[in-house]
């Protein structure tokens, strides 16, 4: 069954469809099921035969908006290319950040204290981080199947080494309760009818290599043309999430479930069905919840204070729709295709105890500027309020909290929430390319 | 003061901040040697001013960065920027709705051969260029293609353009490191909130 979240293709595709990866255009199934690998080249032409072998495996965006039972993605980092054996002049030509890797970039990404690569889990922040392995299924059978399959191709390659696989499902709701990944931007090019409220299509070169950008030019293709074209970018980022400490704040904060629901929808800007605050602001409306044409179906026009969606709220910090900002901002340059899945189970509203149990969000950011936009993302947006007048207050859900934080909600008079602490904690992460199919098979032939 | 009452007052600091002067400034007269302890005694103002990295290139002071650059002008550039200068009377109201700036000048230097271009603003170097290219493209490239080499806002070269010619700050005073132009924005409002409330309450 189709997800009713799956949006539609109504118009014809000017984009390689066919040499793009799936991840990019294809959506989530719900429920879904898969499993993120992290695999080490130590020889040279075993990772070229593993590209080789793979390369049939992967799944391009061709015919995106129909149901497949399963499939596979694959994603490089910098210092997988160079394991590859890449040429320097190849190497040079991409960006310098992503040459660096995320470890290396942890002041720009605000990654101090708890959230430092020190304290990352193996493999993250360690140069034997190559190659990204997922698969996405829409039930267990063909999840277990897919993974079967290129386990089959990895065990048959040695010199290619598994350093970590981590499964993950969920039924589209991520372990706080609330339904997540359904906001993403239109991509022109990709056949996509836009939803209400989802905005203009914005050009395919924000989110694909090779194709003309917001600026009117593509933005940098890395070398060969072969290689970078219908590529993109890939922001990983593992989180644990601290549902109980969630739970708590709430409960510390507010007397009744009636009140802790709506301080908890303050924080996030959402209900726990997804209904966005702005179009139900004194309580969840599920049936908006579970309309695609609704639920994203709104714009901050009427709000400019935040007595409904706070500025502060954690969609509105990563999605200002139409919010005015007191810093020359083009939010259009700022999208970012998600990808995000969650692992371990949800805990419920009422557990305010800690159990121990692995459980949180694989953050996955897409896009041509993707590395960019989430390093700009992480110290704007999630670890600052600058840009929305509101101080030093930093994102309620996804930000690495001071001592003595706190969380204003707008109102007459105004309501400041003491003690916010960080709700997730950062257990590691890298920059990824994410080549096109037929730069697969370039690579796994050279 | 009697120099002998400055030598008394300068053992007074800590012997550790004491040899940190005398090794840097062991020829300077005890006067300026007692400012400098003086300085580096007060750890709070010294903390509260501290300069860190604005992030790619240039010094940051709390939340406010330095950028200085010393631009080639084109042949005629220096003439064609005085024309738009002098048109808007040196005034470049506008550039208010940046939003991060701070203040900004334009100087000509070695026979209008040269452009000094000095500016602070809020956070890093890096966040708000790309904003810059797709929101105010005609104005960038307007005024700065009369920089020689200048390869378009758009181009992915602009940065490390900028940074070739930038000359990051050897020393920087902010007087409030922390206030933003949008903090400042929103303590005016607040203020006239209150002298309104006052003018009400009479």
């Amino acid at each position: 069954m189709p997800s009713p979240l799956f949006r539609r293709l109504r118009r014809p595709p000017t984009l390689d469809l066919d040499d793009i990866q799936a991840t990019l255009l294809r959506a989530r199934p719900e429920p879904y099921f898969g499993t993120h690998a992290i695999l080490e080249i130590t020889e040279p032409a075993a990772g070229r035969e593993l590209l080789r072998r793979l390369a049939p495996r992967v799944t391009s965006a061709a015919r995106w908006d129909e149901p497949q039972p399963s499939w596979l993605a694959l994603a490089i980092s910098y210092q997988g290319l160079v394991a590859l054996g890449l040429p320097e002049t190849s190497l040079a030509s991409f960006p310098a950040n992503f040459r660096a890797g995320m470890a290396a970039r942890a002041e720009r990404l605000r990654d101090t204290g708890v959230n430092a690569p020190e304290r990352w889990e193996f493999p993250f922040g360690t140069p034997r981080v190559h190659v990204a392995v997922t698969v996405f299924a829409a039930s267990e059978d063909d999840w277990r199947a897919e993974v079967a399959a290129y386990e089959k191709e990895l065990g048959e390659v040695p010199g290619v080494r598994l350093l970590s696989h981590q499964d993950f499902a969920a039924d589209g709701f991520n372990v706080f309760g609330y339904r997540d990944g359904f906001s993403q931007p239109v991509v022109e090019g990709s056949g996509a009818e836009p939803l209400p409220g989802d905005g203009r299509p914005i050009k395919a070169g924000e989110f694909v290599l090779g194709y003309p950008s917001e600026t009117g030019v593509p933005l940098p293709v890395p070398a060969p043309d072969v290689l970078g074209r219908n590529g993109t970018y890939v922001v990983f980022r593992k989180y644990h999430s601290h549902v109980a400490a969630f739970n708590k704040w709430l409960h510390d904060n507010a007397s009744t479930e009636a009140e802790r629901e709506l301080l908890a929808a303050k924080l996030v800007g959402r209900w726990r069905s997804g209904a966005p605050l702005a179009l139900t602001p004194e309580r969840d409306n599920p049936a908006i919840g579970e309309d695609p044409n609704r639920i994203n179906d709104f714009d901050y026009s009427a709000d400019p204070r935040g007595l409904r969606t706070p500025l502060g709220s954690h969609i509105r910090r990563m999605n200002p729709r139409d919010t005015k900002l007191t810093v020359l901002t083009d939010v259009n340059i700022r999208r970012i295709i998600r990808r995000g899945t969650s692992y371990g189970t949800p805990l419920p509203p009422d557990r305010v105890k800690d159990d121990r149990k692995p459980r949180g969000l694989d953050f996955i950011a897409l896009g041509a500027r993707a590395i960019d936009n989430v390093e700009f993302l992480q110290s704007e947006w999630v670890g600052s309020g600058n840009f929305m007048g509101l101080g030093k207050e930093k994102d309620p859900m996804i930000s690495l909290q001071d001592k003595g934080a706190y969380f204003t909600v707008p109102g007459t008079p105004p309501r400041r929430v003491q003690n916010i602490q960080s709700f997730n904690t950062l257990l590691g992460g890298e920059y990824f390319f994410m080549p096109s199919l037929s730069a697969i098979r370039w690579l796994g032939s050279n | 003061m009697s120099e002998n009452a400055l030598h008394a007052k300068f053992q007074q600091f800590p012997e550790v901040v004491r040899e940190k002067v005398d090794a840097a400034l062991s020829d300077a007269k005890i006067a300026l040697k007692l400012r400098a302890a003086e300085i580096l005694a007060d750890k709070e103002e010294m903390a509260e001013h501290a300069v860190t990295t604005a992030g790619r290139i240039g010094a940051k002071s709390g939340e406010v960065s330095e950028l200085t650059t010393i631009l080639p002008l084109k042949p005629n550039g220096a003439e064609r920027l005085r024309k738009f200068f002098g048109l808007v009377g040196g005034n470049l109201a506008g550039a208010g709705q940046v939003g991060t700036l701070h203040n900004m000048r334009f100087v000509f230097l070695d026979n209008d051969t040269k452009l000094l271009f000095a500016t602070a603003f809020d956070g890093e170097w890096d966040p708000y260029i790309d904003d810059f290219a797709t929101k105010i493209p005609e104005f960038m490239d307007y005024l700065f293609s009369n920089v020689e080499g200048w390869p378009g806002i758009t181009s992915p070269d602009v940065k490390d353009f900028i940074v070739k010619y930038q000359i990051p700050a050897e020393a920087w005073f902010v007087a409030h490191p922390n206030l933003t132009v949008a903090e400042g924005h929103r303590l005016k409002r607040q203020e006239a909130a209150v002298q309104r409330f006052l003018s009400d309450l009479n």
